[in-house]
């Protein structure tokens, strides 16, 4: 018999007679009390999301205040199906129309910015960039936005 | 540990995470032996094996996150979180990382005798608890191996993930603990032969 043949008997024999150990049996109850009795952790997957939104909501009511009740985003355009969307007015109407020497200039900015000028963001979106037409006064204040995507 | 296929063990998992209390009771039943066993051969005794698998399973319990199953199968993470608690349960010895500071230590150390319940009687057979008393004398860092690779399965990978050390130490070091445990036991080589023949 070589050195590791009985070497793997003794282990076999030390095996087999752990085979017949068992954990004792209080110890599962003690356990499943445990189990009921830890923390329950609230699911709060739909915090993050709600955090954000709740904090550009409240930055830009701080920068930009409340919003008028009858001077909210009104489109330039006539409720059409169009291929082109409609510029949407980031100042009154009146005053827009009082500007003279106002351009459109293509840009692109982050989707965030919406949330500044009080148009809804999805969260998910905001740091993806948006391509968008802008209108411009001759002082170089934006005046009414054309999103492209 | 032999192959098998893990993805009910992960739904119990998943359900247990969920609260599910008869997937915990499942998993628990599963394995509650294999640390049990772990720890008894860790510590020596049937007292601080049963305390030390209530804590194992505690833990999983209350850190079920800490479980990742790319590392390994719940039964390695298990023991390797018994076999923890067993070495701090057994002092300073166990803590030691150096093999070269320990030599290997043929003296069963009177701290890891089981007065209350001895383990000829918990193992059913003078020739168990004769090896096991024999692993029990070998350096920590051999027995480390052998008790994880020999007696409780865990694959070599495993093993050195539980230990932190790399699989070429833990081959290394189960090649010599079973070559030391080889001559502790070399005495009772007649005997064994005359029991085969």
């Amino acid at each position: 018999m070589t050195q590791d043949t009985l070497l793997d008997l003794k282990l076999d024999e030390l095996r087999s007679g752990l085979s017949a150990v068992h954990a004792p049996d209080s110890l599962e109850g003690a356990l499943v009390a445990k189990f009921r009795s830890r923390p329950q952790r609230p699911r709060l997957w739909w915090m993050p999301p709600l955090a954000l939104a709740a904090t550009i909501a409240l930055a830009s009511w701080i920068v930009r205040g409340p919003v008028p009740a009858n001077e909210g985003i009104v489109s330039l355009a006539p409720t059409t199906i169009d291929s082109d969307p409609p510029f949407l007015a980031l100042r009154p109407l009146a005053s827009i129309s009082k500007e003279t020497g106002a351009r459109v200039v293509s840009s692109e900015f982050p989707r965030a910015m919406l949330a500044d000028w009080g148009l809804p963001v999805s969260p998910e979106r905001a740091g993806e960039p948006v391509r968008a037409e802008m209108l411009y006064s001759a002082r170089g204040e934006p005046l009414a936005v054309r999103l492209l995507n | 540990m032999p192959p098998e296929d893990l993805q009910p063990e992960l739904e119990l998992v998943r359900r247990m995470k969920g609260g599910d209390e008869s997937a915990f009771v499942h998993l628990y039943r599963r394995h509650r032996d294999g640390v049990f066993r772990l720890a008894l051969m860790y510590s020596g005794s049937h007292a601080t094996a049963a305390d030390v698998t209530q804590d194992a399973f505690i833990h999983f319990i209350s850190h079920p996150a800490q479980y990742d199953a790319t590392r390994g199968t719940l039964a390695a993470w298990l023991c390797g979180i018994a076999r923890n608690l067993a070495r701090k349960a057994a002092g300073w010895r166990e803590q030691a990382t150096d093999p070269d500071a320990l030599a290997d230590d043929t003296a069963l150390h009177e701290s890891r005798i089981d007065h209350d319940t001895p383990l000829e009687r918990v193992l059913r057979g003078e020739a168990a608890e004769h090896v096991r008393r024999a692993i029990d004398s070998l350096a920590p860092h051999y027995r480390d191996v052998l008790i994880l690779c020999e007696l409780s399965e865990l694959s070599y990978a495993e093993a050195a993930h539980v230990c932190g050390i790399d699989i070429g130490t833990v081959r290394s070091r189960l090649s010599r603990a079973r070559a030391r445990l080889a001559q502790i036991l070399a005495p009772y080589r007649e005997g064994a032969k005359e029991a085969v023949t």
